[in-house]
């Protein structure tokens, strides 16, 4: 199989694993409105235990990690998945009850600076800076895949798996606990006054999204066979944003879209392009740049991105209608003008105040 | 007890540039009230302005490069409020959006000092210094000097908020930027000074990180920004002395802890003590009352 084949195959992988991560994050900042600062840390539990629980005992290779259980691939990812959710518990319940928004998210950040740091440094948990490499390909004995013939197969598994994921949110979205995470995201306190527990829900929205995480974590370490702390810097989580805010937040095919023109086009099509000689790396910097000022640009001209979320029908009682109109008319009250909009946003009513 | 007021004599030296850098947030986020994300990025592009002064161009002695690197930071920041930052304020209601722009400017800043710097570790060119005794401490003349700035910034911060009458306007705003506006204080232009202060503090920050850790890389800001945040966050978020108290705090309790525990994880103590702050008392030491 040519090189170009090799390549086309790897960007589709990164467009349907980048699908699966934005799933996760939408579903916690943009149905529930938890700005998860903290979302590649959960991508990276996801993806460490999943290498770690698919390779051999670590105790006859140069490698240093803990479990090595050598599991089948399926189960490996599902736990994967789930020790991001037990990641998620552990931070929620530390965090999500006592803070408002932009605390929330610096103690995010700071965490995932802090996760970043001990994964780095501490050697016997999962090998430290070196981080995991040599991990199974899933079914290349079984099937006779090559290195070549693998890609192509792994990137139709991740497609699958995306479709099968896109599948559940799409339900999730559209059922009852969908409505009320987007009622909480709209005005939390509305919400809590028709009855719902603010934080239970926010609670489970950070469960369903940290299993998204995990799984798509679980596939990059499955599709590499390796994976370090280099990977996951805190500057990734803003490629997720990135995606879902020009994809369009709100809207599983508005995903899509966020990670082909993102992920796909801005990310990795670049990192094939022959370097500028005698500036190593400057190709990576300038993409990234690239990728905050569209960012900007977007927010600024199309703040509900590529594809917009769809104005829901919610149920006949027209609950969500009456509640997007309140807290509109709210907002209004509070900012007549736009002189006056910094003041509503500096006003102490901001935020809800938790 | 020779490693422990060695770690005291370093704590006191991070407490000094913590001060600094957690002064600088918390003046920008009591008028504005959303978190800069790009603050860690401030500090290091001041650096390599000090770091240009020094080495590059002027070749001007560091603490003449540190003051107008340092202001020229602060312009700069001026500018990202006026020409990103406040639009994105005044048209989004929702503290999220700007968030994310400071968050994108983060990405920006550190990936363009990346492409003229580089990825290399810079050092500033100093003098070697000798170690000074004093009491028990072990201290360096430049360490000395830090510290020194730092105090007398924090002096000239608390008699500008007590004593002028820009202070006064500032804390006016803090409490109640609608009341202020109301009362004919021009809210645009504090809002413009705030971010200069902001700024220049970042740039000393910056530059007194880079003399204190004997080097600067573009991401040396970015790593220290957590940090600030718990400095921040233990102090009161918004509350300048309970920045103050929490950037002593905190950078004994890193210094120190780095006598007992691998030094590799000595910052992560920082994150410790703010978790414990969330748990006990999560409004911080200097809580302001309807926060938090």
């Amino acid at each position: 199989m040519s090189g170009i084949w090799y390549y086309v195959f790897t960007l589709i992988f990164f467009l349907f694993d980048y699908f699966i991560l934005a799933m996760g994050l939408n579903i916690q900042y943009g149905e529930t409105g938890i700005l998860n600062f903290a979302y590649i840390g959960f991508v990276a539990i996801g993806a460490y235990v999943t290498g770690a629980l698919s390779l051999p005992n670590s105790a006859g290779t140069a490698q240093h990690y803990i479990l090595g259980l050598g599991l089948p691939f399926p189960v490996n990812l599902l736990l994967g998945g789930l020790a991001a959710c037990v990641f998620a518990v552990v931070v929620a319940l530390m965090t999500l009850r006592r803070l408002r928004t932009d605390y929330l998210a610096m103690v995010l950040i700071s965490l995932s600076l802090v996760l970043y740091d001990v994964c780095n440094n501490f050697v016997p948990l999962f090998n430290g800076a070196d981080g995991l490499y040599n991990v199974p390909e899933p079914f290349a004995g079984a099937l006779h895949l090559t290195t070549n013939s693998f890609i192509p197969f792994f990137a139709a598994v991740t497609g699958a798996i995306a479709l099968i994921m896109w599948l559940v949110m799409s339900r999730i979205t559209r059922s009852p606990i969908g409505r009320t995470f987007r009622a909480i995201r709209d005005d939390d306190v509305v919400a809590a006054a028709l009855g719902k527990d603010v934080f239970r829900q926010q609670l489970k929205s950070m469960l369903i999204g940290s299993f998204y995480a995990g799984i798509g974590g679980g596939l990059i370490i499955q599709f590499s066979g390796s994976f370090n702390p280099t990977a996951w810097l805190p500057g990734e989580t803003f490629v997720v944003f990135a995606v879902i805010i020009v994809g369009g937040v709100g809207n599983n095919i508005g995903l899509l879209v966020g990670s082909l023109l993102v992920e796909t086009l801005l990310v990795h099509l670049p990192a094939f392009l022959p370097a500028i000689p005698g500036h190593p790396g400057l190709i990576e910097y300038f993409d990234a740049v690239v990728i905050g000022v569209l960012l900007m640009v977007m927010l600024w001209f199309r703040p509900q991105g590529a594809v917009p979320e769809r104005v829901r029908r919610a149920s006949s009682f027209g609950v969500r209608e009456r509640l997007l109109g309140d807290s509109g008319a709210v907002s209004d009250d509070i900012a007549p003008s736009p002189q006056l909009a910094i003041e509503s946003a500096a006003g102490p009513g901001d935020g809800g105040g938790q | 007890m020779q490693l422990f007021w060695l770690s005291v004599g370093f704590g006191l030296v991070t407490a000094s540039v913590l001060a600094i850098s957690a002064v600088g947030l918390s003046l920008q986020f009591g008028i504005t009230n959303y978190i800069n994300f790009a603050y860690g990025d401030f500090m290091a592009l001041g650096a390599f302005f000090s770091y240009v002064l020094n080495n590059e161009v002027l070749h001007l002695n560091i603490w003449f490069a540190l003051v107008i690197g340092s202001f020229g930071m602060g312009v700069l920041a001026v500018l990202f409020n006026r020409l990103i930052l406040s639009p994105f304020a005044r048209r989004f209601n929702k503290t999220f959006y700007v968030l994310i722009v400071t968050f994108g400017l983060s990405l920006i800043l550190l990936n363009l000092e990346y492409s003229i710097w580089g990825a290399d570790v810079r050092f500033f060119k100093m003098p070697i210094d000798r170690v000074l005794h004093i009491g028990p401490l072990l201290l360096t003349k430049d360490q000395l000097i830090v510290m020194a700035i730092a105090i007398m910034l924090m002096l000239g911060v608390h008699a500008m908020l007590k004593t002028t009458r820009l202070g006064k306007s500032m804390r006016a705003m803090s409490d109640n930027t609608t009341l202020a506006m109301t009362s004919g204080i021009d809210t645009k232009r504090i809002t413009t000074i705030t971010w200069f202060l902001s700024g220049t503090l970042a740039g000393i920050s910056g530059t007194v990180l880079g003399i204190t850790e004997g080097n600067l890389t573009p991401a040396s800001g970015e790593l220290f920004l957590f940090v600030i945040f718990a400095a921040v966050i233990v102090g009161g978020v918004g509350s300048i002395y309970g920045a103050m108290a929490g950037a002593v705090l905190i950078g004994l309790a890193t210094e120190i802890s780095a006598a007992f525990i691998n030094p590799a994880y000595k910052l992560d103590t920082a994150f410790v003590i703010l978790i414990l702050t969330l748990l006990i008392r999560p409004s911080g030491l200097f809580a302001r009352p309807g926060r938090a």
